[in-house]
């Protein structure tokens, strides 16, 4: 009789590596984001062909684009910077993921493996000065997204929204010709507790599209609306899972 | 307690050419039976580029065409948008006033302002702004129609003297609404001395209170026509069957589909940050509890179509006897009528609405007292204080 190891399933940890997790847990805790939401018209067919067919488009369809900066959380600070399809999930308003960019490479794991983010690192960006804020992305050395805000005024903190996001959870296949060893869309619900909120005018260019990033695929048509807000925002654990 | 039909037009996919057609001209037989069988108004909405929600952006057309096949029926604007980047104020006296001769004065003027960005973003209209452009068109159409010299100056239009024509048959003029989906908006009707045409589909729980402060309000009016028309429409859905599992099916069909038009649609609240629109969309409460019975314990969402428990407390579903039930709490809230979404996409079909209509007429309409208007408290020494409009 052999022996066997001693690090039974119960206790493993959340994440790997097992002697010491790189991220803590759901949920993390962000004080004082600062975040700049523009959200705009695209074309509906470029809308379809990204999403998921369990998810339905509005009409018109539209876009977000999101770019935060957490300068507290349980892996130190970090930059995130997403983009979503506006979508219905049966007869719910969710925001679908498409691409997503952070600069701190423990974020960019624990966003990846716990949440579903399809983040990738590079640099993100995002300076304010009174009711004006500029911000972008940048990887491999092209400039992917910028936003420029402007004429910002305080707004009504109630009556800023953030959509609870789809992301997919895909896990790839480890043996060959096997499917992806899981396919799901999980919907994460962030709290946010709003300490300043501004309206404005927002612009979203794609300076340097890039195919291996391509942000530049929903391309604005119409804005609709622009906020920056100043808030306290809690990631948590998925509220549930649904089917691809 | 009077009863109506309530028309938003709506056209499933997957679309052929006669799709649209097909739910016009179904309509309007149906106007006709509800014409024939006693119920007192047929409202048709104004929307526009909701696909499969609604496409009746042309509802003076269709009322004009329901006033040409009926002769009782009051026929309404449920609403008409009264935005100038939508409907020149002057247009809208015009074309009301007309159809209120063609249907030898049977109009119900219903006013909005929209709550989506889908028709706001289409005509390009700031959505901070439409509460003051409705109020604006909502004071001046009375003039239009009683003054025989109108001339208008404010925010968002100016008219210089000139006589709007035609007058409109009913005087002093029509009765004034307007479309109602928050207690906000409730206590605006109120204080404009206005009728409260509800738009969203709630339980009499949620409208209560809305009633009480209507009702409360509209005594201190500062009405915006030349009357006061207190008087407080609930809308739900209709669907009358032999029993309650085959009224149920059915229904579920109809409130399941209504739903899903309504969540697809882009709501101003939902997209645009603005202290102008609070409420969380239509039919929002609908969505919620199917959401929440949508999903199993093991927290995956069930794919049954038909969705989860979409019939909610007061709708009016079921047999006659859990009708007539259902309407009673509507009754005892104090709501003067009700008017009934009686299908959405054609997913019930035309002869079964047809036949929900005539049950409800047969045997729902008698046990339900229509004479009076619904109690309501008034305030001592002080007389009725709705007025209905007369024919010349």
């Amino acid at each position: 009789m052999p022996d066997f190891g001693r690090l039974s399933a119960d206790r493993l940890p959340h994440t790997t590596p097992v002697a010491a997790p790189l991220y803590p847990p759901p949920p993390w805790s962000l004080p004082g984001a600062e975040i700049l939401k523009v959200t705009f018209e695209i074309d509906k067919d470029v809308c379809l062909n990204w999403l998921p067919p369990s998810l339905g488009r509005t009409s018109p369809a539209y876009a977000h684009v999101i770019i935060a900066r957490y300068p507290e959380s349980p892996v130190g600070p970090f930059s995130l910077a997403t983009q979503y399809l506006g979508c219905r999930s049966r007869m719910f308003v969710r925001a679908y993921t498409v691409q997503a960019v952070t600069d701190n490479e423990a974020a960019l794991s624990a966003l990846r493996e716990t949440w579903g983010f399809p983040c990738k690192l590079g640099r993100v960006e995002l300076s304010r000065k009174g009711g004006a804020v500029e911000a972008g992305v940048e990887r491999g050395g092209r400039r992917l997204v910028a936003v420029s805000f402007s004429d910002g005024a305080p707004i009504d903190a109630e009556s800023v929204r953030f959509d609870p996001v789809l992301n997919l959870r895909l896990v790839p296949a480890v043996q060959e010709g096997k499917p992806p060893a899981l396919v799901e869309l999980a919907q994460i619900g962030p709290a946010y507790t709003i300490r300043e909120a501004l309206r404005g005018k927002a612009a979203v260019t794609y300076p340097e599209p890039s195919e291996g990033d391509p942000w530049h695929l929903l391309q604005p048509l119409y804005p609709i609306a622009a906020v920056f807000v100043v808030a306290d925002t809690e990631l948590p654990y998925a509220r549930f899972v649904q089917p691809y | 307690m009077k009863f109506g039909v309530f028309f938003e037009l709506s056209v499933a996919k997957p679309w052929n050419p006669r799709s649209e057609y097909e739910v016009y001209h179904n309509a309007l037989q149906q106007i006709e039976a509800a014409d024939r069988l006693g119920f007192d108004q047929a409202w048709a909405v104004e929307h526009h580029f909701l696909e499969e929600y609604s496409h009746c952006s042309a509802p003076e057309v269709f009322l004009a065409a329901a006033a040409a096949r009926t002769s009782r029926i009051r026929l309404g604007h449920g609403v008409m948008m009264v935005l100038p980047p939508f409907n020149h104020p002057l247009r809208c006296a015009e074309r009301a006033a007309a159809l209120d001769i063609i249907s030898n004065g049977r109009l119900e003027f219903g006013t909005g302002r929209s709550a989506t960005w889908t028709e706001l973003g289409g005509f390009r209209c700031d959505p901070d702004l439409t509460k003051e452009m409705w109020d604006e068109a909502l004071r001046a159409i009375p003039k239009m129609w009683t003054q025989e010299t109108f001339s208008w100056e404010s925010k968002h239009f100016s008219v210089p003297p000139r006589n709007v024509i035609p007058k409109p048959v009913q005087k002093p003029h029509p009765p004034l609404w307007v479309a109602v989906s928050s207690p906000e908006t409730a206590i605006q009707a109120a204080e404009r001395g206005i009728g409260c045409l509800g738009v969203s589909v709630g339980t009499p729980a949620e409208y209560e209170q809305r009633v009480k402060d209507y009702r409360r309000v509209i005594k201190q009016c500062e009405p915006a026509g030349d009357f006061v028309n207190e008087q407080v429409n609930g809308v739900t859905f209709l669907y009358v069957d032999e029993t309650d599992d085959e009224a149920r099916f059915w229904g579920t069909k109809l409130v399941y589909t209504f739903a899903n038009f309504a969540a697809h649609l882009v709501g101003i609240s939902s997209i645009y940050p603005t202290p102008a629109y609070k409420t969380p969309g239509l039919l929002f409460a609908v969505r919620r509890e199917a959401e929440q019975q949508a999903v199993t314990p093991a927290g995956t969402p069930e794919r049954a179509p038909g969705g989860g428990g979409v019939i909610r407390e007061g709708m009016a579903i079921g047999t006659p006897q859990t009708v007539i039930k259902n309407l009673k709490m509507w009754e005892e809230i104090g709501v003067d009528r009700m008017v009934f979404l009686i299908n959405s996409g054609e997913q019930v079909p035309h002869d079964r609405v047809l036949r929900s209509l005539q049950l409800f007429a047969e045997q729902v309409m008698p046990a339900l007292d229509r004479g009076a208007p619904a109690a309501r408290p008034r305030a001592k020494g002080r007389g009725p204080r709705r007025a209905e409009p007369a024919m010349p």
